[in-house]
This record gives C-alpha cells, sequence and structure tokens, in this order.
C-alpha cells in the first residue's frame, strides 16, 4: 500500500538510530550488547587462530579422518532433512490450519524433542527400536537391524531436528492469510495448485528458516547418535563425533575439524539468508 | 470456453437459490435471484451474516441447507447431497481487503487463475483486460506499490480474467478512503456494465452495509439483519424511504418521529400528524397511507377498530434529512406542505457536507452542503425554515421511535 512505500523511502532518514541517541536503555543494551559479541566472538576467533597456526592444516582437513566424517555427516544430514521436509510440511500445514483437539495434542508432542536431552533422545530410541527394545524384536524378525548403522544416524537427526522445521514451518503457514487460499480456489485453482502456487511461496522464508534450523541441529548432532547410533568410522562417525574422538589423540586434528565444520555452517548460512530474502516480506 | 458456447445459445442464465446457514448464535435465511447483468444489494449492519453468505454461494463455507444456481446449473442441493467446491464454481470472489498475491506483480496477479489460460489469444485478452481498467504501465508492480484504487481495479481484472459466470463483491470500497470511494464508486458502475469487455455480462452480488454504495450501484435489495432478509426491492425503494422501522434504522434515517393522526385529506392524499404533549405545536403533513391503520402491532388485531371508533391513531414517520431545505425567511408562495420554524441547536460535519440540528419542538436534523452552510452563515441559535414536501415524508411501520 501507499504507507508502505513511504516508510521505504523515509527508512534512510531513521538510520542515524544506530547512533545509540542516548537513554539508559539503550546505553545498557550497548553495553551488553558488545559484552555479548566478544563473548561469542572470542572462542570463534580463538580456534580460527589455533587452528590456522598448526603446521600442517590443509593436510588434516583433507585427511582421511575429516573427508569420511564429512561425506558421513553431509549425507545423513541431506537425508535426515529430506525426511524432514517431506513429512513435516504435511504436518505443520495441518498444524497451522487445523484447531482439532488431535492437532493441538500433536503440536505439544511435536515440541518435546526440542527440550529433551539428546543424550535422553538417544537412549530412548534405544530403548525403542533396539535390540531388546520395545519393537526391537519386530524389527529383528523383518530382517531389520537399526542400532549402530547410519541409518540409526538419520534416525537420531530426524528426532532431534524435525522439531525445528515443524515449528517454523507452522508459523509460516500461519501467517499466510487464509483468504489469499480462498481467493485462488475461487480463482479455479484446485486445493493443491492452490498450495503450492500460493501457500508454499508466501511461507517460504519461515520455511526455508525452518529448514537451516534443523539442517544445523541435524549437523551438530551427538548426543543423540553417540548412544543409538555408536561411534564407527566410516558407517555412524559424524563430524561431531570425529571431533570428539580426535580430541582424546590430537588437539591438531581436532581444531582442523572444528573449522572445517565451522566454515561448512556458516557457508550454509549465508545462502539460507539469501534464499529467503523476499521482496514481499513482511507484506502478506 | 462453456462460456462463450453458453451465451452463443441461450444466453447466460444468471444466479438463484436459497441458504441456510447457522453463524455463530443465530440462523442465516436467505433467497435470491440474479439475473445477468444485474447487481443484487445484500444491506445490512456487519455482523448480520452478509459475508457468511458470499462464501457459502462460492462454495468456501458449507451452509446447513440450501441449493446454489449458477449460470442455469446448479453447484449446491442439499436434498440431492450436491456440493461442488469452490474451485469448480467459477465465482468471482472480491475480498474486502482485495487480497492480491504480494509474490506476483499486476500482470502475474490478472493472469493467475487457470481460465485465464496461457497463449498468444489470452495474453490478448489480459492485455485487454489491464486497458480496460487503465492498468497499462503497471504490469511489473507489486500490489504494496499500488494505490487502493488500483489494487481494487487488478482484483477485478483478475476475477474477471477467468470468465466468471457470478461476480461476488464484498464491501468492494472499505478498504478505500471516503474521497476516493465516489470516484471509485463511479468507474466500478461503469465496468460491471461491461463484465468481462463487453462479452457476457454476470450476474453480480454485492455486500454492503453503505446505503450510498447500495443506491449507487444495486439493481435490487435485500436488506439482512441478524440472519434474516427483512426487506427486498428496488434499492431506491427500500434504502431510500424505507417502510419498516428496522430498516429505516439500519439504514440511517435521520429523523423518525411517533405521531398522532391529527386528521386526514383523502381529495389531497394527505394527512396532517401532530405530537403530544409538549410537542403538540409539532405538526406534519404527509402522504395518506391507508397503511396507517395497521401501525398498531400486528398482534392487537382488534385495536383497527379503536382506531375507527374515534381512538388515538399513531404512525410513525421518517424524513430523510437530506430531502429537507434550509431557509432563512418564512417561506411564503411556496408548493412544499411542510414549513417548519426552529433554532439551530448544533452543526456536524457530515461528508460531503454538514447536518444541522433545528430545534422545532423536536429535533429536526438537516443535510446540507459546505457552500450553503457557508452562504447562509449558518450558526448556533439562528432562527432558520425547514421545508420539505409532504411526498418526502414515509410511513415505517413497525415499533416506532418516540421522539414527537
Amino acid at each position: 500500500m501507499r504507507r508502505d512505500s513511504r516508510r521505504r523511502i523515509e527508512a534512510p532518514a531513521r538510520l542515524p538510530v544506530l547512533r545509540w541517541p542516548g537513554g539508559t536503555g539503550s546505553a545498557l543494551g550497548g553495553v551488553t550488547g558488545a559484552i555479548y559479541a566478544v563473548f561469542i566472538g572470542l572462542p570463534i576467533v580463538a580456534l580460527l587462530a589455533r587452528a590456522a597456526a598448526q603446521d600442517d592444516l590443509w593436510g588434516a582437513v583433507t585427511g582421511d579422518l575429516a573427508l569420511t566424517a564429512l561425506r558421513l555427516s553431509l549425507v545423513t544430514s541431506a537425508i535426515s532433512i529430506a525426511v524432514v521436509l517431506a513429512g513435516g510440511t504435511p504436518i505443520a500445514y495441518a498444524l497451522a490450519r487445523s484447531g482439532h483437539w488431535l492437532a493441538r495434542a500433536v503440536d505439544a508432542l511435536v515440541e518435546l524433542p526440542i527440550v529433551l536431552p539428546p543424550v535422553v533422545a538417544g537412549v530412548a530410541m534405544l530403548m525403542a527400536f533396539g535390540r531388546g527394545g520395545l519393537i526391537g524384536e519386530l524389527l529383528r524378525d523383518a530382517g531389520i537391524d537399526l542400532p549402530f548403522t547410519t541409518t540409526a544416524v538419520v534416525f537420531a537427526q530426524i528426532f532431534v531436528a524435525a522439531p525445528f522445521y515443524v515449528r517454523s514451518a507452522k508459523l509460516g503457514f500461519q501467517s499466510v492469510a487464509r483468504d489469499y487460499e480462498e481467493v485462488s480456489l475461487t480463482l479455479g485453482m484446485t486445493p493443491l495448485a492452490t498450495f503450492r502456487r500460493v501457500t508454499l511461496p508466501l511461507a517460504a522464508p519461515a520455511i526455508i528458516t525452518g529448514l537451516g534450523l534443523a539442517w544445523a541441529r541435524a549437523l551438530s548432532e551427538f548426543g543423540a547418535t553417540m548412544m543409538f547410533a555408536g561411534n564407527l568410522m566410516g558407517e555412524t562417525q559424524t563430524m561431531p563425533l570425529a571431533i570428539m574422538t580426535a580430541m582424546e589423540t590430537s588437539l591438531d586434528s581436532a581444531l582442523a575439524l572444528s573449522a572445517l565444520l565451522l566454515a561448512v555452517s556458516v557457508l550454509a548460512l549465508a545462502a539460507l539468508t539469501l534464499a529467503s530474502r523476499r521482496r514481499w516480506s513482511g507484506r502478506v | 470456453m462453456s462460456a462463450n458456447s453458453i451465451s452463443g445459445n441461450a444466453g447466460p442464465r444468471g444466479c438463484s437459490g436459497w441458504l441456510h446457514c447457522r453463524i455463530g448464535g443465530f440462523d442465516l435465511r436467505l433467497d435470491w435471484d440474479v439475473a445477468p447483468g444485474r447487481t443484487l444489494v445484500l444491506f445490512g449492519p456487519s455482523g448480520a451474516g452478509k459475508t457468511t453468505a458470499l462464501r457459502a454461494v462460492a462454495g468456501l463455507l458449507r451452509p446447513i441447507a440450501g441449493r446454489v444456481e449458477i449460470d442455469g446449473q446448479a453447484v449446491y442441493d442439499s436434498a440431492a447431497n450436491l456440493w461442488q467446491p469452490a474451485h469448480r464454481r467459477r465465482a468471482g470472489y472480491l475480498t474486502q481487503q482485495y487480497h492480491l498475491f504480494p509474490h506476483l506483480n499486476v500482470a502475474q496477479n490478472v493472469a493467475y487463475g487457470p481460465a485465464a489460460g496461457n497463449g498468444g489469444e489470452s495474453r490478448r485478452r489480459i492485455g485487454e483486460l489491464l486497458e480496460n481498467f487503465e492498468l497499462t504501465g503497471l504490469e511489473q508492480r507489486y500490489p504494496w506499490e499500488l494505490s487502493g484504487g488500483q489494487q481494487q481495479r487488478v482484483a477485478l481484472a483478475r476475477a474477471l480474467a477467468t470468465q466468471p459466470r457470478l461476480l461476488l463483491l464484498d464491501e468492494p470500497f472499505a478498504a478505500l478512503d471516503a474521497g476516493l470511494r465516489r470516484t471509485v464508486r463511479q468507474e466500478l458502475r461503469r465496468y460491471l456494465s461491461r463484465t468481462g469487455p463487453g462479452r457476457h455480462p454476470a450476474p453480480v452480488i454485492m455486500v454492503t452495509h453503505d446505503r450510498e454504495e447500495a443506491l449507487a450501484l444495486g439493481d435490487e435489495a435485500q436488506v439482512i439483519d441478524r440472519g434474516q432478509v427483512i426487506a427486498r426491492g428496488e434499492p431506491v425503494d427500500v434504502l431510500g424511504q424505507p417502510g419498516q422501522a428496522a430498516v429505516a434504522r439500519l439504514v440511517g434515517v435521520e429523523n423518525l418521529f411517533r405521531m398522532r393522526v391529527q386528521s386526514r385529506h383523502p381529495r389531497d392524499g394527505t394527512m396532517r400528524l401532530s405530537g403530544t404533549g409538549p410537542e403538540a405545536g409539532f405538526t406534519l403533513e404527509t402522504p395518506l397511507g391507508e397503511t396507517s391503520l395497521r401501525e398498531t402491532p400486528p398482534g392487537d388485531g382488534p385495536s383497527l377498530s379503536h382506531s375507527l371508533s374515534g381512538e388515538e391513531e399513531w404512525v410513525t414517520v421518517g424524513i430523510r434529512a437530506s430531502d429537507i431545505i434550509l431557509s432563512s425567511l418564512e417561506p411564503v408562495g411556496s408548493s412544499a406542505r411542510n414549513r417548519i420554524p426552529g433554532t439551530v441547536v448544533r452543526v456536524e460535519p457530515r461528508p460531503p457536507g454538514y447536518t444541522v440540528e433545528l430545534d422545532c419542538g423536536v429535533p429536526l436534523r438537516c443535510q446540507v452542503t459546505g457552500a450553503s452552510l457557508e452562504e447562509m452563515g449558518i450558526r448556533v441559535g439562528q432562527p432558520l425554515w425547514a421545508v420539505f414536501k409532504a411526498s418526502s415524508c414515509f410511513l415505517v411501520h413497525g415499533e416506532g421511535e418516540n421522539r414527537a
């Protein structure tokens, strides 16, 4: 609307706000903000400095341990994210649109893994799908052996990562007014086409943010993987597990792996931020 | 498309049906029959169920019972368990806020519907629509870069691009500011008269709570209050001189008086009414309605004979503020039967003019333009004459408002 376009033009005039124009509140905010920046920044700088200081950083980064773990991490997290996307999107949409008591119950359940310590999640999964687990017998009879396999890594990642995606996507869908979908229907679009051409694009920023969060969570997954999938190089040893293993023998190797994981994460974050930018954001 | 084949033989057949919906605390019951090219106005206060009715016709909401026929084809029939979903009804629906897709530009919005098609033929038609709606040059703009009036035109073009068999408009001016409404209303009238660039004029059902909008755009009107149709007919009759107290209140008739019949003049077709008590001096000459005999509530049948046997007879009479002429001198030699002196007690702006309230024994509200107000130098305390014809007074049925 007109008001919005005026706001865009006015925006540069408001930029001087960045100079902290007095007030106890903003001064306090400035000080704590600076402390926080140091608190976050210092360890990362320290990590990179120590990693760079070692003699053979490139050798460590391209070593067998690092590349095997990185490949496993990327492959498992990609599979996890694909499953989360395919399964989580319909769930998120249903949660966003339905007021049914069942939807509210699922809604509460979806959030549970966020507050559950991952180690506990790992133990719980072992108790469910493990050899002596609740349905372990059933699985074994079917010829499926889950624990301590690459599949278990994916299971653990989905378990801890899915809630971040579902929650974000649900908020994204909720932000799309029903009226847009209804207008699309009256224009002759089927419900599925409406979802694809209106709902999904309008919820895209939240969906991409959710994917980013979930992927970061899957990539950094440690506790549940450790418990449920173990630490077998090339099979279940993802980057975080490799870093912990390396730490026991060589700090340099652990530093190199950490720097590598950091670089991959920052790149992914930057790509996501770019991808989720929309001309029309905030105008739905 | 099928629209062409239909207009080829019998022509479009309009929209008719009846509905029974449940909304919150009450039931909505409605029936209608709109011919192609005609506009039915559903008039009523907010919360009366108007939007629910539109949504039910569009197929966005399922009623308890009913039957909806669009272009001679049943799209909903509770008796036959028939329910066509919204995307198969081809009923264009304009929401209050237009809801242009924010991720699409003007051209993409207009070309959105699948029936808008693609390829050369459809590109030509969409170009024609954009031109008709004076949107040429705005194709690459995004919705938030448009004015309210432009947004409305894009929304309308988007709906018409799918060649709808019916057009549903929900408060099409609510999102516009008062100044813009007048111009845009005239534009819309123009566009509706040649719906789908001169091809097949679709029937239109429009919802509003604004009397002027209803009068300007409606060919017929139904007044809805709490889910019930309480009046229907030509907009001018139903909304201009509403015959029912409930309608008069909804429409906002400024002057409603409950008065006693003093004398009848069947030869002139008029009667003289007077106030009672302290307002006994206030008299009016109004059309003679035999209807006045039915003034007493329907439950009290016997009172009819009472009134004939010399008992007091009461009527409620309404006068629109805009039907009253103000004069600073006593009007002599005028044909107007009502010439009432009073004193100005209040002047309030009421776009596009002002409401002047006179104390004539009873408060009488009159509408004048800013120019008249200035020219006559109207101010509080000034004595003025209110002048209006007997035929400007209309009798209102139902419970009266105790004013005079």
